[in-house]
Parts: structure tokens; sequence; C-alpha cells
């Protein structure tokens, strides 16, 4: 072989075997993240060499905390983490189902089929069991108002795989009113518009919604309020510190005096700008009991700070460039740069303005907003690890319901899809296909089980029993899934158990095309490192 | 206050840093200690520079870095990332998953081996007695002796990880691991991987975000002090950070050091690897160049014979290279810390205090446009004698910048010097208007005369902390003067035997970088522009179209002219 000749340290793997191993990566990578599916998963906390702690149920997480080396496995944990990008979800369901279709296709292999049959037979089988998920959708009308309760349900099946009960179910309502109330009819849904903040709090898990802003820093003027009701918000990106320009850094004054001079002129440049803030404040807030709030991305220096909170201002400054914008959605008026011309127009409005400390953290509450159209989930946990848990599947869970609202569909959960897919492909596609793709068909049918499978055998049910079951139903024409408690099979509809029409759709898109291009391998080859030793 | 953010991006930019801060620390403990030289105690260097001070929810004060260190997954060895100062040390309470009540797996590594020095750190923790270095007892110093020669001794053997020697507490914001989720760690290593794993996930976010916690608490920020390991991928990962510093904090100048280990100056076996590492170093030099405003290339490919003669460095150590450039970039930045007296008025401590931002000014807008600055360094520096060793130190300093030219005739060159701590004769501290008199004259005594020349002296010469490496050659006395008889095949001598040693440290603007600007910019057109090039397509790879290479090329060239506007008609004719 030529490469040999180029190197003769490279390795080949012939086609059985580079196909071997490709089928054993599939299925150790399913192995690992078996565990974590569904809400009777297995939740795996990392403790890493330096005691750093990593908790998680999410399979996306987890494939990126390993290390992984096997050159297929990344190929798979690359897709599966993809699909986490483009849908938010799914990425165990994912891996689990290449690895389920590469077992499936080593038995025919075994048997002396050629891997080209199955894959045409995937392909066959992917485009109907798409066609099948359009049928078997659940329409979900958005409308002006949209459906809450359709959009708790799938928030909460999405959140109950990764928290307990009690805590997924306070956070479904969280979540739901997050996005409702960023939510613009006819536009896409811009998650970034609600802030993830967190706390450590020592015995508190404890998540809530906060209607407006919640800013981790504070002002840092001793005399300024901690706490203001009725504030006018000011959001502005002036730079209010003295800052030397360009071409007076320099040391070449002739004297002392020169010098001076030019400081003080700098110096009355800002001290004009923070005076225009204050002439500001001074008009609308003279005669009333209302304050005044200034948010600043840019610097506050100590003598503008000493001249706003002599004025009564609170002043905050160095604010996150993506908090400008949700301030103005929260609280109203626009964010300036400059501050000539500020009029009345300029301000947002805020009921409750204060601070809150612990340790040298502070943060500051932007609360009580009159039509917020951005909001802040407000996450407290007792350590980083479990933050970090909780704030994860916040992120999910909000994916969750952005995806509804922009697919305007559900599909009917707790394995309940898998099976009726697999019945219509064996009942209706099968007989349509001619010759050994056959055999890729029913590789695929048996695969999409894999996901009502592992949902029993994480709650500690017997498999077979389960997906008997669950096929009587389906043969008797009731779409129903699996209890996970007694292992009887239910209606979904009435559990309320939903997933999300596109992570479904994405796993049946791309499970299939990376599973036939690992069939259709024919050789392996590396050179410089030995791939049969394991790592 | 004027206070400076300290970004260290990479390995061996950590490397370096661990030891930077360990001078810092060390010059607290001494300014706190009362058995320490009483020149440690001036309190004109104001710490707050470069420290922050803060409180645990505990209520427990603390004074940290106010420092960022960015470096691959892995490679904090036994610290975790959120340090252990604010109470996140693991316990069983932390154990517990207050998230889930269904099943648990529970992966624990085996704990990293902390050596005999981290052991000892955390052991005076504990029992935190308080009683410094100066103990009565006869058996007890030879006792601690002992023991510290022990210490020394497990980091001569073995340092695997800049934090082995490292005897700061950082703040949680502070350590940051980029995970690059399935890259190799040893193929981190050209400008292309960075990229990738920088676009990939928040990091990018994620640094920016730590940035902006420390930037909000200053009051009057003066400047961020930026150490980058441009050897591999860090370089791109720089690139993105400095992008969005000059983004948002425009006029917060950035003194950036990019630095390289001995190591990393070993050729690559092949055509391709040399390819690949010449288009990394043209495109990563351009790159950072064209964020900064003063960049200063550090790192030779051996100081083991391009140094003083009374230092012993082993090039293969990280550990030993790390701190010649620690004790230069801690030189540098003492000006940055010293009263701002009215530039007439002078002290018998201290002169010459600058601003980050007058230094980059001054080296690099002066005469003319050039953002790249040689750094040079006199370790230990020479003594003051009025008689024989007037007009010495230039003799002394010795660029850490590599591939530079002979500096001799350059009319507008712009030169920065730094002396702390110099000795007059034996262990006397010379004067500061002696040293400043005998510099002075040195560069009057000069055929061709600088443009500009600044000078800042300091009375207080660099303490070197027990775990720094035995670098010292036998003639080195325990202030750093030379001692007059020579011991014979004499051990190297470490942090048991000098306590301080005087240095001087010199930046300076001048032709001589020419040849490295000029490799560069050869390098990117032969493969990179030029017609059919082999690493047309790795630049693509990068991410780079063809008009941002010519980007690249036309800065690098403008360089070029700022520098040597003879050079024109010479690349024109090439053409």
């Amino acid at each position: 072989m030529s490469i040999r000749l180029l190197n003769p340290n490279a390795e080949v793997l012939n086609k059985s075997a580079a196909l071997h191993m490709n089928i054993n990566a599939a299925k150790g990578l399913q192995d690992v993240l078996k565990t974590n599916l569904g809400p009777k998963g297995t939740i795996k906390m990392l403790v890493g060499g330096a005691g750093d702690i990593k908790l998680t149920k999410d399979g996306n997480t987890l494939l990126k905390e390993m290390q992984i080396q096997n050159p297929t496995a990344i190929m798979i944990a690359r897709t599966a983490v993809a699909q986490d990008d483009t849908s938010g979800d799914g990425t165990t369901s994912t891996v689990l189902f290449i690895g389920e279709l590469m077992k499936q296709s080593e038995r025919c292999i075994d048997e002396g089929t050629h891997p080209r049959f199955l894959v045409d037979g995937f392909d066959i089988a992917k485009r109907a069991t798409l066609e099948f998920l359009e049928k078997f959708k659940t329409p979900v009308v958005m409308g002006e108002v949209p459906d809450k309760e359709i959009l708790k349900m799938v928030a909460r099946t999405t959140l109950r795989t990764k928290l307990y009960e009690a805590l997924a179910d306070q956070l479904t309502d969280i979540v739901v009113n997050a996005v409702l109330c960023i939510r613009k009819p006819d536009e896409p849904i811009d998650l970034f518009m609600v802030e993830i903040m967190h706390m450590r709090h020592k015995f508190d898990v404890d998540t809530r919604l906060v209607e407006g802003l919640v800013l981790d820093h504070g002002s840092r003027h001793p005399d300024m309020k901690r706490r203001a009701e009725n504030c006018y918000i000011l959001t502005c990106n002036v730079s209010l510190e003295y800052e030397k320009s360009e071409i007076n850094a320099g040391f070449f004054y002739s004297n002392a005096e020169q010098r001076e001079k030019m400081v003080a002129a700098e110096r009355r440049q800002v001290d004009e700008r923070v005076k225009k803030i204050i002439d500001l404040k001074n008009k609308v807030c003279s005669g009333n009991d209302k304050n005044f709030v200034v948010i600043n991305q840019k610097g506050i220096d100590p003598p503008s700070l000493d001249l706003l909170a002599r004025a009564g201002i609170i002043a905050l400054r160095r604010a996150k460039r993506r908090n400008m914008e949700r301030l103005v959605l929260a609280c109203g008026g626009e964010a300036v740069d400059s501050v000539d011309d500020l009029t009345e127009d300029c301000l947002g409005w805020a009921g409750l303005v204060h601070e809150h400390v612990l340790g040298e953290e502070k943060y500051t509450f932007v609360e009580n907003v009159k039509n917020p159209r951005s909001c802040t989930i407000l996450i407290k946990g007792p350590n980083d690890h479990t933050i970090a848990q909780i704030k994860d599947a916040v992120r999910d869970g909000l994916r969750s319901v952005k995806n509804t609202i922009e697919d305007e569909a559900v599909v009917l959960g707790a394995g309940s899809f898998e099976v009726a897919a697999r019945k219509y492909l064996m009942d209706s596609v099968k007989k349509t296909v001619h010759g050994r793709a056959q055999l890729g068909v029913e590789a695929f049918a048996e695969a999409l089980l894999v996901i009502p499978k592992t949902l029993a055998e994480n709650s500690g049910l017997d498999t077979q029993d389960v997906i008997v079951a669950l096929k009587g139903e389906h043969d008797r024409g009731n779409v129903v899934g699996l209890n996970q408690h007694t292992g009887e099979p239910i209606d979904p509809h009435m559990e309320g158990i939903f997933d999300n029409y596109s992570v479904k759709r994405q796993i049946i898109n791309s499970g299939p095309v990376i599973a036939s291009q690992l069939l259709l391998v024919d050789e392996v080859i590396r050179a410089g490192r030995n791939m049969r030793k394991p790592s | 206050m004027r206070e400076i953010v300290t970004i260290q991006v990479g390995d061996y930019a950590n490397y370096i840093g661990s030891h930077f801060w360990n001078f810092q620390d060390e010059l607290l403990g001494l300014a706190e200690d009362p058995g320490a030289d009483p020149v440690f105690k001036n309190g004109l260097l104001d710490m707050d520079v470069f420290y922050r001070a803060g409180e645990t929810q505990q209520g427990i004060f603390t004074y940290c870095p106010r420092m960022i260190s960015i470096g691959s997954r892995g490679s904090l060895g036994s610290l975790s990332t959120s340090g252990t100062l604010y109470g996140n040390i693991p316990s069983a309470d932390s154990m517990a998953i207050a998230t889930w009540t269904g099943n648990a797996a529970r992966s624990v590594a085996e704990p990293y081996k902390k050596n005999l020095f981290l052991q000892s750190l955390s052991e005076e923790d504990h029992d935190d007695s308080g009683i410094p270095a100066s103990d009565s007892k006869e058996g007890d110093s030879s006792h601690r002796r002992e023991r510290d020669k022990d210490r020394i001794e497990c980091l001569e053997n073995g340092v695997n990880s800049w934090t082995d020697y490292s005897k700061v507490q950082y703040h949680p914001k502070t350590l940051y691991e980029l995970k690059g989720s399935w890259a190799d760690v040893n193929k981190f290593d050209d400008y292309g991987i960075g990229r990738d794993v920088i676009a990939e996930g928040s990091h990018a976010e994620e640094m920016n975000e730590r940035l902006r916690f420390f930037i909000e608490e200053c009051d009057h920020i003066q400047g961020i002090q930026f150490i980058v390991d441009d050897s591999g991928g860090f370089s791109s990962v720089a690139v993105e950070y400095l992008e969005n510093i000059a983004d948002e904090y425009a006029n917060t100048p950035v003194l950036l050091y990019n630095v390289r280990d001995p190591v990393s100056h070993a050729l690559p076996i092949n055509q391709r690897g040399l390819i690949t590492r010449a288009l990394h170093d043209a495109v990563s030099f351009s790159k950072l160049a064209s964020f900064s405003k003063l960049m200063v290339p550090v790192g030779l490919p051996s100081l083991r014979s391009n140094l003083s003669p009374l230092l012993h460095v082993k090039d293969e150590k990280l550990f030993y290279s790390s701190a010649i450039y620690a004790a230069a970039i801690h030189s540098i930045s003492v000006p940055f810390r010293l009263e701002p007296l009215r530039p007439s008025t002078n002290s018998t401590y201290a002169s010459g205090a600058l601003e980050i931002g007058e230094i980059v000014h001054l080296l690099a807008g002066q005469a003319r446009q050039n953002p790249v600055t040689i750094l040079d360094l006199a370790m230990p520096a020479p003594s003051f004698t009025e008689e024989n060793n007037r007009g010495a130190i230039l003799k002394y300093l010795n660029p850490l910048t590599p591939e530079i030219g002979e500096d001799d005739e350059d009319p507008y060159a712009v030169e920065s010097v730094t002396v702390h701590g110099a000795l007059h004769s034996g262990c006397n501290r010379a004067l500061i208007s002696q040293v400043k008199n005998s510099i002075c004259a040195e560069y009057e005594g000069r055929s061709i005369k600088l443009k500009f020349l600044h000078l800042s002296m300091f009375l207080c010469p660099l303490p070197i902390p027990l775990p720094f490496p035995s670098i010292f050659t036998s003639r080195v006395g325990r202030h750093g003067e030379l001692l007059e008889h020579e011991f014979e095949g004499g051990e190297p001598k470490g942090s048991l035997d000098v306590e301080s040693v005087p240095i001087a440290a010199r930046l300076r603007s001048s032709k001589a970088i020419l040849p490295f600007i000029e490799t560069r910019y050869m390098n990117l057109h032969k493969y990179g522009l030029a017609r059919g090039s082999r690493g047309d397509e790795l630049l693509r790879d990068w991410g780079f179209g063809r008009e941002e290479v010519e980007d690249m090329g036309e800065n690098m060239s403008r360089m070029l002219l700022a520098l040597d506007p003879l050079s024109e008609e010479a690349s024109s004719d090439s053409d």
C-alpha cells in the first residue's frame, strides 16, 4: 500500500476492522450518555484533579467535558453538539440514535449485507420519517397571545429532565414568562434579551424572574442612595472620565503651570458633560419626589461621581454592552451616545432601583418597569457548580419555549413518536422498497426504539415488557408513550409531555447522515499514533 | 490612583507572570517584615496599581492581583480555577447535589499531587502563626534552612506547571481555562487552531466579561499590561481580546509583551512545518501589532550564552528562562508605580515616574511611528563606582528581543531606561544622583546622540523570592554585588544565597528591530502572497482572504518604511 511506502509507521485498518472500530466507538459513546436520558436519568458530577466540580445531566455539557480522543467518537460528538447549537437540545438523543443505527447495522453486516444497502435504506427511511413527523406533529396556533399552557408543557418536559420536579416546575413558569416578555409578534425571538444573572448564596437554591434588569455592579460613591423609587433612567455611552488625549499625553510642558492648565482644560470638558446630565435631572425631578439614575457604558471617574452624587443622582459605570440594549427594552427611553440635546424623551423609567451587596459583589436591581421587553432570570445557588447546572437548564428551557413559538408545533413525547414512526416504517414504507434496502429501513425503524428503550431502562423497568406493551397499544391505534413510574402506556397528551418539533426533526436528519458516513468508511489510515492503543 | 490590569494569555505568559507576581508578593511581604532591609520599606512603590482590595462573602479582606490569566485546559496543575481565597474549597457539603433527586454518578479524578513547596504554603496558611523569617533560636533557623533547601530542590527538579511555584493567591475571576473542546493540547500550535477554539462557545464573551469586572473597579485606569505567548494558538486568542479592548476601551493604552520560550524556537522537522511556522509568525505579529500601540517581542532562542556571564540559565527549563523575562517586565513596570512627582523635583529614593500611556507615547509616537520596541536587561546591574565603571551600563544591557540587528547609528532612537537597586561599591546603594550622572555621561559620550532618553531610578532592588531558579554563578553576592574572589566550580546560587539583585532594564525604539520585522514581511510574501505560494491554502484555512493578507503585508511594509525610509526603493525594485 502506498502509504506504507511514504510512512512505514502508518497504520492501516482494512475494511472490516475500520467498520468495527467505528461501530465500537459509536456504541461506546452511546453507553456513556445513555444514563443521561429522561427524567429518570442519572446526574453526573465530575471532580477534576484540582478539585473543580462540574455537575451536569446534559449530554451536550458532558460531551464537552470529556477529552475524547477517538476520531470516530469526535465526529459523532461534533454532530451532537452541533445539534445543540442549532436547536438547543437533543444531544443525548442524537448520540443514542447514531449508536443504535450502528448497532443495528452491525447485525446485518455480520450476516453479510453490504453497508451500501443499509445506507440506501437509511435514506429512504429518513425521508419517510420526516414526512411522517409532519403528519404526526401537533400544530400550535401562536397568534397574538400564545397558548401559555402548551408552552409550559414543553418547558416542563425539558426542565424535568435536568432538575428535580419541584425546581423544574418553579422554573417552568419563569422561562415561559421570560420568553413571552421579550417576544415581539412577527419577529424572531432574541434570547439574549433575557439576562441570566446569578448570586452565590450559602443555603439558598432559588430562582426568580425579575421584570427589569439586574446588573452585577453598583454605584461607586459612598453618598449615592442604595435604594430609590420612581426613577428616571438615563442609559448612555459617554465617557465621564478625564482621559489624557493622545497629543497631550506627553511630558514636554515647559513648566508645571502649563501642565496644570492643560489638565484643567481637559477636566472642564468632562465637567460640562456631567453638568448637562445634572441639568436634565433638575429639569425633570424638581418639585417632585422622583429620582434619577445614570447607567453608563463608559467610565465615570471620582470627580464626576462626586458631582453626580451631590446632585442626588445614582450613577453606575462600565455597564455591559448588551445591557445597554436590554435597559432600553426594559425601561424605555433610548441609549444616548452624547449628552448634547438631552431631553426627557431619552429617559427610561423604573419604579424601583436598589442595590444588594454580598461581600465584594454588588448587584443593582432595576425593577417595577412599565412595559418590559427585557427581563432577568436571577439564579441563586450554594456553589458555582450548582449555579452552572441550573443555568444550563434555564438555557435549555428558554430554547424549548422559543422553538415551540417558532415551530408553531410540538411533538408528543415519552417515546410515543418513536414507536409510531417505527410502526409506520414497518407497516407502510418497507413494502414499497425493493431489494435489500429493506434491511436498512428495518434497521432504521428498530433504531428509533432506542429512545423508549433507554427511558425504560433508566427507570429500572423491563425493556422488553415495555416495548411489547407500547407496540401493542400502537397496533390498536392508540398513540401512547411510556409512564416512567409504572411502565404502563400513557397518553402523553393527557400528561402534558411534549417535545420540540425542530429538535426531533434535527435528530432524524443528522443521525442517519453520520451513521451512513461511518458505515461507508473503507479504510482508516493514521500516521503517527497508535489508534488501537486504548486511550 | 492609576490602576493597571494585567492580562496573561498562554502557557509561557503565565510562567512569566507567575514569577512576576512572586516578585510583587515578595515586595509586599518585605514591606511588612520588621527584619527586612529598610530599602524595601519606603512605601514609594504603589502596589495598589497592580493589586485590588476585596472582601469575601464571609467578610474577610483580600488583596489580589488585578489580573486575568488565560491558559489551556489542564495547565493550572493542582490549582483550582476558582482559587482558594473565596471559600470555594471542595468539601463534603459541595459534593451534595441540590438540583436532582434521582440517581447520581460521581466521577472523581485523582487529585493532583502538590509538590513540597505548595504543601508548605498551605501548611503555613493553616497554622497561621504569622511568625516571619526572623527566628531567634539557632536550631530553628538551621532547620528552616534545611527545609527551604528541600523546597527549592523540588522546584529545581520538577516544575510541570506555572502554578507549581506560585505563592500568590488569585481572585476567582482571574484564572480562566480555555476549553478547546477536542483540540489536542500538543497541537495548539498555530494561529488557525486558536481561532477555531475561540470561535467555539462563549469564550470571548466570558473573557471580556472578566476584563470588564476588573476595569469597572478602576477609578483611573492607566493601561493594560498584556503578556501573550505568541508561539502558538494563543496569539489569535490574544488578538480577539485586543480587538475587543481597542473597541471597548479605546483610550486605554496597552503595553504588549509577546513572549516565547526557548524550546518553541526549535525548528520543525519538515518543510510543511516550516512554512506553517513562518506564516504563523508573520500573521500573529501583524495582527498583534495592529491592535496594540506598543509591542515588545521577548524571547531568545537561547539564554545560556546571550546574557550576563554571571547568570547560568538552563534553556530547556521554562522555570528558569521565564524568571529572567519576569525580572525585566518587573523593572519596566517600576516607573508605572512611582509617585508622579513634578518633572522638576527629585527624590532621594526614586525619580522618573511614568505612566503606560506616557511610555507608549514616548516610544511609539515620538520621532516616528514605530510600535515595535526592543527590551534589554542587565541582571545583575553593574555597580556605579565612580572610577572604573563609568559608562559601563550600556555594555551590560543584553537584548531579550530576538532577531535584531546592531544598534549603532540611529539618530532617531528613543530609549527608556529603568535602574533600580543599583549598588555603588560593595553592598552600598548608589544614590539616585550618582546613577543619573553616570548614565547621562555615558549617553553623552556616544557618537550618535539619541533622539530622546527617559530615565527612571528607584532605590529598591529586585527581591529574590524563595521559589526562584538557581541561576546565579558563585561570583554573585548576597545583594547582587560582584564578589572579588571567584570560587572555582562553585554551585549555582539561588534564593537562599542571593537576597536581591540590582537591575537595569531598557526599552528602545530603534532601527535595530528592522531584521525582526523584515523576516516576517518576507515570509508573508514568500509563502502567502507570491503567486502560487504554498501557504495560500493554509491562510484560507485560518480564515484570511487574499485581501486581508495583502493588508497585513502592507501594514508591515509601512512599519519598515517608517523605520527605514530608504527601504522603499529596495522593495519597489524587487517587485
